[in-house]
């Protein structure tokens, strides 16, 4: 539009500027905390820049990808003589670039949202012994993550994946003589890496049966049946279990809210905005593989819709601020995901623009009030509205967007993926307006209990570095409210970019751009139904008037009502026990009571078993080894004795002819 | 017979290290001018120049009486063994010189072992290859007991002797039956035999086969023949750890390698299931076990038999493709296990300590270390930028591509748990803060950092451009299946 077209170069740099501000702050500017930050900032600033001229060429281009080269990084198998004459490596790995309207939109998204959150971090940093560490380990974040949108290779996608979660591991652990803090690291990660089994298989799976790991190749052999249906399926799911768990989606989601133990800035950036939104991505980048498998999008489409209400109903009963911002993010995201099975391609990715946005001043909003109090128990809070006016204004706008009021960014959005759902499948719509009414309440239940009513006192800051804030709260510095300003603007009229008429959708057009065509063939476009607009805002008000009615005014007491719902109130509270279950039954008792006490029962048992029995004998025999413990020896000697004689037997059996 | 090449030149690089084991004890024991210190120096530079000599034989494919093939296969290993003994021998000089006596007979037995493990992968014919496994094992049985004073040591030792034995026993047999169905040992005659009477169905050859697994499933340590291993591991001095875990197993596959392709791949289908099987049922029981060890040499032990798992997919869906994979794989290992080993080994020699817990506080007081260590796990454990990923995936791969699924999806799953036991132990490292009074810096040595980082440099190598080792690799292994 404005601009010539972007170099590729320019586009690799975008990747590297943050790669290299990892190594500056690790290697040069350590010693000195603020230079630190100022580097990543400019690396990343500059990052932001470069997107907003991709973005504008891939405009310039309607959406369809931009024509750059693909570099071998890896050949394998080109040496052995018969394959060469066959003419085909038996792996070959390449890395290129896929620029289009679906990954140029993330770009900015990402880089933007990563640069307000680093300017931001300056301020809730402050004074932290660790401050050149935070800033090194944000820019391997943003690398990771802006290689994952990057990428046209299903496996270098997989590669920056993983380093995605490395990345996030670091940052949860952040403060890892915190023990919860360590803990939920290490949950998340091996949470998500659950999911990861499913992506890396069906990695291996697709280069054995299409030998590339090209996803545009991939999407067009999909499209074109030139890959079997099983296949298909299994692909698409294996994916999807990816993204099941990087997107906190049941039953992979208990992660997310314990990853709130990092630094609020991170759960801004990495569990609201980018990280969490990369599954939402991933099966968006393989959507056209994800249509031809009707199974796959169904199930896509369920685990969407039962992870949204799921998260939304743990959200109204949560008092830590950023718990319920946590559970209102799963729910979102389990929103993208219904879209996404509900054929709502464009619906999703638009959700996921808004929510990066005003989910991102949430956070970094209740880092805020944290900043101020101490605290992020909102039965510590209220009144904070007299103390931190723009705070408190910034997150009405936030909230009103997420709850979807008109005609702020989430109205929007989610009014195009109601009309998906109202298109494609009633009872995903009726859970889909479930939601709506939960997120109205359960988003300005959080404001009145935060902003309204009397202040309780707050508690000491989470992070000892800070002086402890005596008296009354006070406003943050301008470093962490201009970020707050700068994101309310997105957050109220980013939906302008996709308005349910035909000329003005924008997001729209570059999206079905990154498609094949036959695939944006078979989109199903859903149309404006004024009546679903309606009945969704009716619902949304509602939500916020039994807030105010229950938290301000008073009206109904909040106490009797959870006395009223008693059972109903403690299973959700105790998060339908999901914690317990997978903690205490499935790790615990499953992994290691019962598994690595199998394994340690073969170990030792059968051994001593065979002490008993067959080495009965030996120790009679044997006493001058006596002294070789417990007589052990012959006990391995016989267990692998006992092995070859399996083995011998099983050949008997199975090679008789 | 008589057009055998008996060109006696080809052992140089063996006669370098024959003549570097009569060197070390001749310098131990009457030159007194030599301080004890410098002995570990002068096996490892004696270790890496003839790894240098070897490089000569690159691409002069030979042979000596058809018995021992040097080719790039072998040169491949006499590098990576050489490269090992050298590591192996500059980590444990501090070792050596404060708790264990006679280090010239220490460093010589190293040597002598390398030779061995030269011998197996070079071997093309079943006795050779045997008296080479015997030449190895029998210097390890005597260097895990080491510690002579030492009762954890002598235990170790003994039990290993035993089950060595034992497993030799079985690899004798089963060779026995071989030669007596197909009339020859040398791997190519067994090959030509096998391949002309596929109609009639051998029980002997198949006893021999079964028998044969048996005898190197127990020299590398595969699940149901792994018992010795945390035993050994736990006892021996910790540098012999580091050896047993990378230079013993990697002898054991490169064995494996040139055996299996070499004489028994035209009988791949009777033999492939059961490798399958010892493949899929060590991946999970070495990486569950692991889970629950406390001991920083036993967990590694079980780590090692998980890693075991994987390499035997490699051979259980033997092709080209699978043989380069596993090799580069056990190469990736090798860096990230001795890049683990040298941190063990320093915080050994420092604190006296090798419990997982002992780690505590690591970070602060040997942040090189602690970084190291990390790394290597993070590679161990197959995340990406590291080696692990890299070789686990191209491994993966090339077992799926022979249609083994399940295999790859057990070892993607046991990968993951894998990550499990490997975080609990960055967490005593990381997270748990050193005692009281217990928080100076401690003086790791020059030597032991900079070998650490040396390593780690080499995981990350692996990991970000590994092309021209693979290639070497592929060069290599294309000699198994001419």
């Amino acid at each position: 539009m404005f601009l010539p077209t972007v170099p590729e170069g320019v586009v690799w740099a975008i990747l590297l500027l943050p790669v290299a501000s990892l190594l500056i702050v690790s290697f040069v500017t350590k010693p000195y905390p603020k230079l630190s930050g100022y580097v990543t900032i400019a690396a990343i600033g500059t990052a932001f820049l470069f997107a907003l001229w991709t973005l504008d060429s891939v405009i310039d281009s309607d959406g369809h990808a931009l024509a750059f080269g693909t570099y071998q990084w890896l050949e394998v198998g080109t040496t052995n003589p018969i394959l060469r004459q066959l003419g085909g490596p038996s792996l070959s790995i390449d890395v290129g670039l896929r620029i289009d309207g679906l990954s140029s939109i993330m770009l900015v998204v990402v880089t933007s949202v990563s640069l307000l959150v680093q300017v931001y971090s300056q301020g809730y940093m402050e004074g932290d012994t660790g401050y050149s560490r935070y800033f090194a380990w944000m820019s391997l974040f943003t690398a990771a993550m802006i290689g994952l949108l990057v990428m046209n290779s299903i496996l270098m996608v997989y590669v920056f994946w993983e380093l995605v979660g490395l990345g996030s591991y670091l940052l949860i652990g952040f403060w890892f003589q915190k023990k919860s803090a360590g803990d939920a690291a290490k949950k998340a990660f091996l949470t998500t890496r659950l999911g990861d089994i499913g992506f890396l298989l069906a990695v291996l799976l697709i280069w054995t049966k299409t030998n590339t790991f090209n996803i545009p190749l991939i999407q067009e052999m999909a499209q074109h049946g030139q890959i079997t249906d099983t296949v298909i399926t299994l692909f698409a799911l294996g994916i999807f279990a990816g993204a099941v768990g990087k997107s906190a989606q049941f039953p992979l989601h208990a992660w997310l809210p314990d990853a709130m133990e990092g630094p609020t800035p991170v759960s801004a950036l990495i569990h609201a905005a980018t990280m969490v939104a990369a599954g939402v991505y991933l099966v968006a980048r393989m959507y056209p593989v994800f249509q031809v498998s009707d199974e796959a999008l169904k199930t896509v489409a369920y685990v969407g819709a039962f992870t949204a209400i799921f998260a939304a109903s743990i959200g109204l009963v949560v008092t830590d601020i950023k718990r319920v911002l946590a559970y209102s993010t799963i729910s979102q995201l389990g929103y993208m995901m219904l879209a996404l099975g509900t054929g709502g391609y464009v619906a999703a990715i638009f959700h996921l623009f808004t929510h990066a946005f005003f989910k991102a001043l949430l956070f970094l909003g209740s880092g805020s009030v944290n900043h101020a109090t101490g605290t992020f128990d909102m039965r510590k809070m209220g009144g904070l509205r007299k103390y931190m006016p723009i705070t408190y204004a910034t997150f009405v706008v936030g909230s009103l967007s997420l709850a979807g009021v008109v005609p702020f960014a989430g109205f929007w959005s989610k009014d195009e993926i109601l009309d998906e759902a109202w298109a494609d499948d009633k009872l995903l719509f009726a859970v889909a307006m479930a939601v709506v009414f939960m997120t109205a309440f359960y988003s300005f239940r959080a404001i009145f209990l935060t902003f309204h009513g009397e202040y309780k006192g707050g508690e000491p800051p989470e992070h000892g570095s800070h002086d402890a804030h005596a008296g009354a709260p006070h406003e943050s510095p301008w470093v962490m409210v201009l970020p707050l300003l700068i994101l309310a603007v997105p957050a109220t009229l980013a939906g302008f970019v996709n308005l349910p008429s035909h000329s003005t959708r924008a997001l729209a057009h570059l999206l079905e751009g990154a498609l094949p065509a036959s695939s944006v063939e078979a989109l199903h476009h859903a149309h404006f139904v004024t009546g679903v607009a309606i009945a969704s805002s009716l619902l949304a008000f509602a939500g916020i008037g039994l807030a105010y009615a229950i938290y301000e005014a008073k009206a109904i007491s909040a106490a009797s009502l959870q006395k009223m719902w008693g059972p109903v109130h403690t299973l959700v509270a105790r998060k339908y026990y999901m914690d317990d279950l997978y903690e205490g039954l499935i790790v615990r008792e499953g992994l290691y009571n019962f598994a690595t006490r199998i394994g340690q029962w073969i170990d030792t048992n059968i051994i001593d078993g065979a002490v008993n029995g067959a080495g009965a004998l030996a120790k009679r025999a044997g006493d001058t080894l006596r002294w070789v413990q417990s007589g052990s020896v012959q006990a391995y000697g016989t267990v692998g004795f006992a092995g070859l004689i399996a083995a011998s037997f099983l050949m008997l059996v199975l090679l008789e002819r | 017979m008589n057009d055998l090449n008996l060109d006696y030149t080809l052992f140089i690089p063996e006669y370098f290290l024959a003549g570097l084991v009569v060197l070390l004890v001749v310098l131990d024991l009457y030159v007194t001018q030599v301080k004890k210190s410098w002995l570990s120096y002068i096996a490892a530079a004696g270790l890496a120049a003839t790894a240098g000599v070897s490089l000569c034989w690159i691409d002069k494919q030979s042979n000596f009486a058809r018995i021992v093939a040097i080719d790039n296969y072998t040169t491949y290993f006499r590098v990576f063994f050489m490269a090992t003994g050298a590591i192996v021998c500059l980590a444990s000089g501090k070792l050596v010189e404060d708790k264990l006596r006679h280090p010239g007979e220490f460093f010589a037995l190293v040597i002598l072992s390398t030779i061995g493990a030269i011998g197996m992968a070079a071997s093309r014919e079943l006795m050779t290859a045997y008296l080479s496994l015997e030449l190895l094992s029998f210097s390890l049985y005597i260097l895990v007991s080491f510690e002579k004073f030492d009762l954890r040591s002598n235990e170790a030792g003994i039990k290993y002797l035993l089950l060595g034995a034992f497993a030799s026993a079985f690899f004798l047999y089963g060779m026995s039956l071989i030669y007596g169905v197909t009339g020859s040992t040398y791997y190519s005659d067994i090959s030509a035999n096998l391949s002309q009477g596929t109609d009639k169905f051998e029980w002997a050859l198949l006893m021999g086969l079964v028998l044969m697994i048996t005898g190197l499933g127990f020299k590398v340590a595969a699940v149901p023949f792994h018992m010795w291993t945390p035993d050994a591991y736990e006892g021996a001095p910790v540098a012999i750890t580091a050896y047993l875990s990378t230079t013993s197993k990697a002898a054991g596959f490169a064995l494996l390698l040139r055996l299996f392709s070499g004489a028994f791949q035209v009988v791949h289908d009777d033999w492939s299931w059961m490798i399958a099987g010892i493949a899929a049922a060590t991946m999970i029981l070495g990486n569950l076990v692991a889970l629950q060890q406390h001991n920083i040499k036993r967990l590694m032990a079980y780590s090692s038999i998980g890693q075991v798992g994987y390499m035997l997919m490699g051979i259980a869906g033997l092709s080209h493709n699978t043989a380069s994979a596993l090799v580069l794989h056990m190469t990736g290992y090798m860096v990230s296990n001795m890049a683990i080993f040298i941190v063990i080994i320093a915080w050994y020699n420092m604190t006296g300590k090798e419990e997982i817990g002992d780690f505590r506080g690591m970070r602060e007081r040997a942040p090189l270390l602690a970084g190291v260590l990390a790394g290597a796990l993070f590679s161990l454990a197959g995340l990406p930028l590291f080696a692990g990923f890299v070789t686990k995936f191209i491994l993966f791969q090339a077992v799926t591509d022979q249609g083994y699924y399940w295999l790859a999806a057990i070892g993607v799953v046991t990968s993951v748990i894998s990550l499990y036991y490997y975080l609990q132990v960055m967490k005593q490292a990381f997270v748990i803060k050193p005692d009281e009074g217990d928080e100076a810096l401690l003086p790791v040595p020059l030597l032991m950092n900079g070998m650490a980082a040396a390593l780690m440099l080499g995981v990350f190598y692996v990991g970000l451009y590994p092309q021209q080792l693979f290639d070497a690799i592929d060069n290599a292994t294309g000699f198994l299946f001419v």
